[in-house]
């Protein structure tokens, strides 16, 4: 049975309490009306429980969680996810700036666009993107894996440590050292797989950018990447 | 931080007045800018100039009123005059330069300041809270097409009335913005306009914004292009919002530092700085976009008498 929490009138602190309160009590399928974008929504849960909120969120929703489903039934603020463990977070609308920035672990699903700094400095983790990205998604990367099927900002994957990005449309610039790779076999497989599974459409192919690893070691003769990378 | 808004009424049908809504999305970023509060207001046309002047902090109120009403007549007849909190608001048929105006108006005792000029401009700000502002000037009752708000949190100026915002571009009637964020090359535009021999009011960076848009258009530049032109000379984080008699534009930095969410129907548009501010003051029933960064938009206000004479 759902569980229900209307937002009217309450302040962050008293529908996450509310959230917190219903979970502690066995809860495990919530459903949270008039959210209206207010922020720090679901944050730092860690039940393995399915929350939905019907309209849009504002920042930092479904932050440093670790288990959890949460379904936005909206557009999403700034920080989307961030730093989140474990679990799954599904925006039907566009995400602002940062989406799934620092996550360790999980799965982002955003079925609009998404803003600038997407996937930024990921540590583990799948971001997935229906539309677009802004500029530097994939910035500073360390592992898991970003799939774009429409179009990339400037300056896509600047400075990867290491983790993988797929691209479906057209990509306005590479950043400092990402390199562009043939997908393999097996890529092609988890691609498949993953998108049917959130029922996102397929670009007719995709492009793979990895680190060049060009930056891991400093080397004088490179002294010229070195510059602009910094 | 800071909170901005921008709303822009294009139907005639709109359930409360322009001033309603504005507080209603400066409410929802209160917390982004607990200093100071404050809205333009573009309303239906004036015979003549509608002033809005801070009265002087030296010298009485009334006695500074009245040299105020004294050195105005002389620009034109006075049609109405009104005292509010530090605020004398005056209507004169008036119709020539101005900066010759706002110069008579601001020689009439020291300490005087002209907030707002114009037609159709008036700018109500004051520290403190958003409902603070409605509980002294009544903001939820002010009619308009369209209008600006801000929240503020000073970082590095202080918190007074002449330091809040919205800002009026001095000299341009009807042109008034609101900024987030911090423009980094102020210091030296500061420098190079004040060489010119513009005047500068206060010690917060986004009075500039109105100061270059003002030079921009006396060198002959259209307002957008104006507009267009300061996503390359300013440096910073930027967030603004221009306002007009006949427009709303929106200026963001090319690397999106500061946030903003615009949303676009058939009957209006409405630009702040977080989607909770649309969601609080006008519902549910649309979609929020956030603007890609180094971009902007400059949205005409078709008929805003037609708009305004059946509100």
């Amino acid at each position: 049975m759902t569980f229900s929490i209307d937002c009217s009138g309450k302040t962050t602190r008293e529908i996450n309490l509310l959230l917190r309160g219903a979970i502690a009590a066995g809860q495990r399928e919530i459903r949270v009306v008039g959210s209206n974008a207010r922020h720090n929504l679901g944050v730092a849960l860690l039940e393995p429980v399915r929350i939905t909120f019907e309209g849009s969120v504002g920042y930092y929703c479904g932050g440093m969680s670790d288990g959890p489903t949460i379904e936005i039934r909206g557009s999403a603020g700034w920080g989307t996810a961030e730093s989140m463990m474990n679990g799954t977070v599904i925006i039907d609308g566009d995400a602002g700036s940062g989406v799934a920035a620092s996550i360790r672990g999980g799965t982002v699903v955003v079925r609009g666009n998404a803003a600038a700094r997407a996937g930024v400095s990921m540590k583990g983790g799948s971001l997935l993107i229906q539309g677009s990205v802004g500029y530097m998604a994939g910035f500073m990367m360390q592992k898991g894996t970003i799939v774009i099927c429409g179009d990339a900002g400037e300056a896509l994957a600047d400075s990867m440590y290491a983790g993988t990005v797929f691209v479906g449309g057209q990509i306005a610039d590479l950043g400092n050292d990402a390199v562009i790779e043939q997908p393999t076999p097996a890529d092609e497989a988890l691609l498949a797989e993953q998108l049917h599974r959130y029922s996102l459409r397929p670009p007719a192919s995709f492009k793979k950018i990895v680190s060049g690893r060009k930056l891991w070691n400093f080397d004088k003769s490179e002294l010229e990447t070195w510059k602009v990378a910094l | 931080m800071c909170g901005i808004v921008g709303f822009l009424n294009k139907t005639i049908a709109r359930p409360e007045p322009l001033g309603a809504t504005l507080l209603g999305m400066l409410r929802a970023l209160g917390c982004r800018g607990p200093d100071s509060a404050g809205v333009a207001v573009f309303h239906e046309p004036v015979d003549g100039r509608v002033l809005q002047i801070k009265l002087s902090d030296d010298v009485d109120t009334a006695i500074a009123a009245q040299r105020i009403r004294d050195a105005a007549s002389a620009c034109g007849r006075l049609v109405s005059d009104r005292v509010t909190g530090p605020y004398l608001r005056l209507v004169v048929q008036a119709n020539g330069d101005a900066s010759e105006i706002e110069r008579i108006v601001e020689s009439a005792a020291p300490g005087i300041e002209v907030i707002s000029l114009g037609r159709r401009l008036e700018i109500l700000k004051q520290v403190g809270s958003p409902d603070a502002l409605d509980a002294t000037y009544g903001i939820a009752r002010m009619n308009g097409s369209h209008g600006l708000g801000h929240t503020r949190l000073s970082t590095e100026s202080k918190v007074d009335l002449s330091h809040s915002q919205p800002f009026w571009a001095h000299g341009v009637p009807d042109l008034a913005t609101v900024h987030n964020g911090h423009i980094t090359n102020y210091h030296k535009l500061r420098r190079r306009y004040e060489q010119q021999g513009y005047r500068f009011y206060t010690e917060n960076d986004s009075e500039v914004i109105g100061i270059y848009l003002r030079d921009r258009m006396a060198a002959g530049l259209p307002l957008t292009d104006a507009l267009r032109s300061s996503l390359d000379d300013f440096d910073g984080s930027f967030s603004y919002l221009a306002a007009s008699e006949n427009m709303l534009a929106y200026v963001r930095d090319r690397f999106g530092f500061k946030p903003l969410v615009i949303a676009e129907t058939d009957d209006f548009v409405a630009v702040a700085t977080e989607e909770i501010a649309l969601r609080n003051a006008i519902g549910a029933d649309f979609d929020a976009r956030e603007p890609a960064p180094g971009t902007l938009r400059v949205w005409s206000v078709a008929s805003p008498s037609a708009v305004l004479a059946t509100a």
